[in-house]
């Protein structure tokens, strides 16, 4: 259901309706930050049915123009109602993403599967996709990769799922992507923006697809880039072993940080553990499962014995010796006001120092004599 | 919740039962707590219960564990997955394992005293909790104390006061504690237990020795009315709000206990008084409250507290912060004090 509503809810003009109890509407509306609206069913709708209630709170937004969505919980999905028959006369789109149905990347899938997104072949530039509203470096990326390809002389196309809501019905032939795990599926992928490498890859191909495309001021910034971060991390290394890293998000942004670690600090991956299913046949030098149970994370997190983790506000409190990169949300360790990208240069440049200065940080305390 | 157009209904966004009786039984650190519903409940739940730990300081994960129900579940029942977690609970050995419902599983019509009867080992202590179903958050918060309160015998009184229902996810809750345990030790008292914050099953057992029950707010009442049947314990209804209300509370705690509080009251006063002071600089600056506090009792009190210290009420003025729980004590006044100056002056 979060994830439905994180996809929807990135397009203006799209009025996300979360039908459930008030519980299920306030983690998404926490966790994505941006308008949503809620039945808030009590008891008597799920006995004698809740569409008198639907339809009162959809009525209630029909003056404002713009389509609605309707995203179910749990038990409206259990009850049986006929939603869409239910709501004829409105052109609503009809989400059934019960939080028993899977993860948030199932429900984002669903939602955008909903929306029935399009190619139109007379569009110019290349979409964006891979946002999620529930990713803390969502705006980041977006703001990033929107200046490499503006670098490149593309324009961008749709932005999924951030953008207009017409704008899906009129996608660009071509997409990169910032985050694999929600990928559209929307038009011909031409690759990556997470890691140097990828980078590289996208930005040639982009290149030989659109004759328009000049990607060279791309491609020196990537060489400066890689360069600084040789750098640094080779001063690193004079003075400290590479750190042995347990990681923890989703199988994208998870692979990115121990490939790039490894590449460029030689790190020991000990343990990956993605939150969603990773991608199978995907052959990586490092072990990696999937993990989404605090307890085996914990387990993961013991035998690893890690002096680096990457992941979220659930793993940290798990491993207090060990120093600690936030990548997935919840990040609540501090206050956070910028909006950091991981993708594209500027994503990597940022990775690899907030890295480097924890793990320096992590040495400065251990070094520190106990008063 | 977010300041968006809502349908306007108030029962409608009390808020989520299991989120209220979680906020109170994570807090008993020797037990485990098993959420009876998808891992989404669980995991939303996780979520913000940890993020209040980290703010207030203590970095521990919440106890919490989810039977985590698949699709296939909730078609054929949620039972099994049920009962083989809180066999792998048990495996822990826990103080108690609390098993809370959600939503989907009182739909579905699981029969989870059966479940929690047929376990050996430690406690089972079933908290009625299904989100809309069960009520509100308040509600949960009530059931998850009556349910604690259940826990303890009645034991020999030692004089001590106990707070009932601290809000385990405000920001301010160390301060606001830190601020009545002031105020008790002017009369004298001291506190025998925060009933519940921070403390193990064991602890609970002293929950009836106390000779007086402050309530962290009326809303609480059933939750003392209970305990004074069980215990015969008296209570106030609420920790002190708003510039006088120390002085009010003190006087109230005082003749509760039959304690002569007069030179404690008069002391409170006086430094009313020097807070006033303190803002003098604030006196005929134009105010508006942004956003208006839903409670009245918290509307009361702002709008006391301005015209104490001379603010004037004008849409020209400027907009000032008032939060929806009053402030607690002088304290909480005085820090709410700042936040108006920073709003008017910077």
């Amino acid at each position: 259901m979060t994830g439905a509503a994180a996809c929807l809810a990135g397009f203006e003009g799209i009025h996300v309706v979360i039908h459930g109890s008030s519980g299920c509407y306030y983690y998404p509306s926490t966790l994505i930050g941006a308008p949503l609206y809620g039945t808030f069913i009590l008891e008597n709708e799920v006995v004698f049915g809740s569409g008198d209630r639907l339809k009162e709170v959809i009525g209630d937004l029909s003056g404002k123009g713009g389509r609605i969505a309707v995203i179910t919980t749990c038990v409206p999905s259990v009850m049986g109602e006929d939603i869409s028959a239910i709501l004829p006369e409105n052109d609503i789109i009809l989400v059934d993403s019960p939080g028993f149905a899977g993860e948030l990347e199932t429900g984002y899938r669903a939602a955008l599967a909903a929306l029935s997104p399009k190619v139109d072949p007379k569009r110019k530039g290349v979409n964006i996709d891979g946002v999620s509203l529930s990713d803390p470096f969502h705006k980041g990326n977006i703001a990033e990769v929107t200046r490499l390809l503006r670098m490149a002389g593309i324009p961008v196309g749709t932005v999924f799922c951030r953008d207009w809501a017409e704008m899906a019905a009129h996608a660009a032939p071509f997409t990169i992507g910032t985050n694999a795990d929600f990928a559209s599926g929307v038009g011909n992928s031409l690759g990556g923006t997470l890691g140097i490498p990828a980078l590289r890859a996208t930005f040639e191909q982009l290149e030989r697809e659109l004759p328009e495309a000049d990607a060279s001021r791309v491609f020196e910034e990537l060489d400066l880039a890689e360069g600084r971060v040789i750098g640094v991390c080779d001063r690193f290394l004079r003075r400290h072993t590479p750190p042995s890293v347990a990681i923890f998000a989703g199988a994208a942004y998870a692979d990115y940080a121990a490939e790039t670690l490894k590449a460029y600090l030689d790190a020991e991956i000990r343990f990956v553990g993605t939150r969603n299913e990773p991608p199978a046949g995907k052959k990586t030098g490092y072990r990696r499962e999937k993990a989404n149970d605090l307890g085996v994370v914990a387990e993961r997190i013991r035998e690893a014995a890690p002096d680096l983790v990457i992941g979220s506000a659930f793993e940290q409190p798990v491993c207090p010796g060990a120093a600690f990169v936030g990548l997935i949300p919840p990040l609540q360790d501090r206050v956070r006001l910028t909006y950091p990208p991981l993708a594209g240069t500027e994503g990597t440049l940022r990775f690899v120092e907030e890295i480097l200065n924890t793990c320096m940080d992590r040495v400065k305390r251990r070094s520190v004599p106990e008063r | 919740m977010t300041s968006n157009p809502l349908p306007a209904s108030t029962c409608r966004t009390a808020g989520c039962t299991l989120t209220g009786a979680l906020s109170v039984v994570t807090q008993v650190t020797d037990t485990v707590t098993v959420v009876h519903g998808p891992g989404g409940c669980t995991h939303h739940n996780f979520s913000l219960l940890s993020a209040t730990a980290l703010d207030n300081g203590r970095p521990a994960l919440p106890p919490l564990v989810s039977t985590d129900l698949r699709e296939t579940d909730i078609v054929f029942g949620g039972e099994e997955a049920l009962d083989r977690t809180l066999t792998r609970v048990m495996n822990g050995n826990p103080g108690a394992i609390f098993v809370l419902s959600t939503c989907i599983v009182e739909t579905i019509g699981d029969d989870i005293e059966k479940i929690c009867q047929a376990q050996q080992g430690c406690p089972v202590i079933i908290v009625p909790t299904a989100g809309f179903l069960g009520g509100s958050f308040q509600a949960g918060v009530n059931n998850a104390l009556i349910a604690l309160a259940a826990m303890a015998e009645s034991s020999a009184p030692n004089g001590r006061v106990n707070l009932i229902g601290e809000k385990n996810l405000e920001y301010e809750v160390e301060e606001n504690y830190a601020e009545v345990s002031r105020l008790l030790s002017l009369l004298g008292l001291s506190v025998n237990l925060r009933f519940v914050r921070n403390i193990t099953t064991d602890e609970i057992a002293r929950l009836g020795a106390a000779r007086l029950n402050v309530l962290r707010d009326p809303a609480l009442i059933p939750v003392g009315e209970y305990l004074n049947s069980r215990f015969g314990t008296p209570y106030i209804t609420g920790f002190p709000i708003g510039l006088s209300g120390n002085s009010s509370f003190l006087a109230e705690v005082a003749k509760t206990c039959g304690i002569n509080g007069t030179d404690a009251v008069t002391r409170e006063r006086a430094r009313e008084g020097e807070l006033l002071e303190k803002f003098h600089d604030l006196a005929g600056e134009g105010v508006f409250f942004s956003p208006l506090p839903p409670d009245p009792e918290g509307r009361i009190a702002a709008r006391d507290l301005a015209r104490n210290v001379g603010l004037r009420f004008s849409d020209q003025g400027n907009p000032v912060p008032v939060p929806v729980i009053p402030p607690v004590g002088l304290a909480g006044t005085e820090r709410l004090l700042h936040r108006w100056r920073r709003a008017i002056f910077a």
